[in-house]
């Protein structure tokens, strides 16, 4: 039967085509947009490429020079580091905590959705930075709240650097809603004849919680805790907004892509500022892995 | 919160209570006409860079999804497999290479670095959610269309795509709302006043008029937020079973 075999040769050709046709923009932006730039991104790594003249090899220089002779890299890790450390677990601590709450009393469930899921949506923008810039401000809503309620003259909390990058835990903290809707999701999941069991054996609502709900709810829990610490070390906008692009006071918010963003686009430095984001793609990597790993010891999945 | 303490306007009343006695859109109009250029005229700009990149993303996501859920061809599998490695990429890994080679084409300073990219499936998130949806439709679709003559184009249009509104909803709302909040990039790629989104025109505003006109700085930082308000309220169920079933960010 070669007709028949011709024919499906051909079918096979033509959907080779179609296939292409149909993958040809994601392929032009794999190629364009991320594998060429991921390899330049690693070449210009080891140049001190400035814009202007061409690359000019450095070896690994960029690296070393990070690693031993760089303060403010050491300082925009500190920063960051805390701010992850800080932000994510309290902002999971509280997803859950509201999760578990709405889970219990329906009543009004949407709305209360709703209004702890808007925070989470518009937290990115300028506005909120701008609003948290003026709370925390020294003649902000805090201290005048606090000046009405106790008498306290409060300092200006975002211009002391002991206490501005706290600030900005709070603002990440208070944006615990998209983590809060995939925790309700998973509560969803939980069938209820367990708690019945368990009530039936005497079991109260905290040891409940404890013994069923935490075990359960572990996969859930590491979804967000891996989600939210990727995008904690990302986190740029409300520092460059309420520290005006400097990371002040004295470096105190400078967050890692502050940073980066200083490096490559002030100071011009794109080779230095190269080996920085392959360093930040480094240690995101590794916290991933790590999570991962350490995942086996604490995530439940019933199977 | 927000909203009780974006609404005094009338400064004089800045510490009173929450909710104004005398509300004025006074700092509407002092802030509107706060920047060189209006307001009005960043507001068009978000309004057109979002736009796009809904079409670009909608778009270049589903014909990549429909590619490697439908199509057989050679290599199918391996390109999969990198659709998925992007996935997992920080954008800080191209950001600089990225930003020299739109240098060179002489793009920056326009809305170009930040929209056409989005017509070449950049966001694989998307491309990614589309597969997931995809693959629930079923296959005895497409082979009774394929009876009917269809080819691959007549079966992703009339087929796939009307069947999967409710994914497309849910990528082009996402598309809009992240868009319109962005800040890096156009800080990045933008440079004069009268090219700037409204967000950028808002951190502008900020540091132009700083301490001294909060009334109109917030009726500012309202303005921008509203848009995105405004699309929550009208597609919020979607929005929550977004998030909840894929776990998108923020």
């Amino acid at each position: 039967m070669p007709n028949a075999a011709a024919a499906s040769a051909r079918a096979v050709q033509r959907d080779d085509l179609a296939g292409y046709g149909f993958l040809l923009p994601w392929l032009l932006g794999f190629l364009l947009l991320t594998l060429g730039p991921v390899a330049a991104s690693f070449y210009l790594s080891l140049t001190d490429y400035s814009g202007l003249s061409a690359p000019n090899w450095v070896g690994i220089e960029n690296y070393t020079r990070i690693a031993t002779d760089d303060p403010r890299f050491v300082t925009a890790l500190t920063v960051t580091f805390t701010f992850v450390l800080l932000s994510v677990p309290l902002k999971l601590i509280f997803a859950l905590g509201v999760a578990v709450a709405l889970n219990k009393g329906l009543t009004g469930l949407s709305f209360f959705r709703a209004v702890f899921y808007l925070p989470s949506l518009i937290g990115g923008s300028v506005a909120i930075a701008v609003l948290w810039r003026q709370v925390f401000a020294g003649d902000g809503l805090l201290n005048q709240a606090l000046h009405a309620l106790f008498g306290y003259e409060g300092p200006s909390w975002i211009a002391n650097p002991s206490t501005s990058l706290y600030t900005l835990v709070l603002l990440a903290v208070w944006q615990f809603g998209s983590s809060m809707i995939i925790f309700l999701a998973g509560l969803r999941q939980i069938p209820q004849d367990i708690y019945e069991a368990a009530s039936i054996d005497g079991a109260q609502p905290v040891r409940q919680f404890f013994k069923i709900t935490l075990p359960l709810l572990t996969p859930v829990i590491f979804f967000n805790a891996v989600i939210q610490t990727i995008d904690a070390f990302k986190a740029f906008t409300s520092a460059f907004v309420i520290s005006d692009g400097t990371g002040g006071p004295i470096d105190s918010t400078l967050f890692y892509t502050l940073y980066l963003y200083q490096e490559a686009f002030t100071n011009f430095r794109f080779g230095y500022a190269s080996a920085l984001a392959w360093i930040l793609v480094l240690i995101i990597a590794a916290f991933t892995a790590l999570s991962f790993l350490s995942a086996r010891y604490w995530v439940h999945y019933d199977d | 919160m927000v909203a009780s303490s974006l609404r005094p306007d009338s400064e004089i009343f800045h510490s009173t209570s929450l909710i104004p006695q005398a509300p004025t859109f006074d700092a509407y109009r002092r802030g509107w006409n706060g920047l060189s250029v209006g307001f009005s005229q960043l507001f068009l700009n978000s309004l057109l860079i979002s736009m796009l990149v809904v079409i670009g993303n909608v778009m270049s996501c589903a014909m990549a999804a429909y590619a490697f859920t439908r199509l057989r061809f050679r290599g199918r599998g391996f390109w999969f497999a990198m659709m998925l490695g992007t996935l997992m990429l920080p954008q800080h890994a191209v950001l600089i290479p990225q930003y020299i080679m739109f240098l060179k084409l002489g793009w920056v300073n326009t809305i170009l670095p930040l929209t056409i990219p989005k017509f070449l499936a950049v966001d694989a998130f998307f491309v990614f959610l589309m597969v997931q949806f995809f693959r629930g439709i079923p296959r005895e679709l497409d082979e009774a269309a394929v009876m009917d003559g269809c080819g691959p184009l007549r079966i992703f249009l009339k087929v796939i795509l009307p069947l999967s509104t409710p994914v497309l909803a849910t990528a082009a709302v996402f598309s809009f709302i992240w868009t319109w909040d962005d800040f890096f990039a156009p800080l990045i790629y933008l440079n004069d006043i009268e090219k700037y989104t409204a967000q950028l025109g808002l951190r502008t505003f900020v540091d132009s008029a700083g301490q001294s006109d909060w009334g109109a700085l917030f009726a500012m930082s309202t303005l921008t937020v509203l848009p995105i308000f405004i699309l929550f309220l009208m597609f919020q169920r979607l929005l929550i079973e977004g998030i909840a079933t894929t776990g998108m960010k923020r």
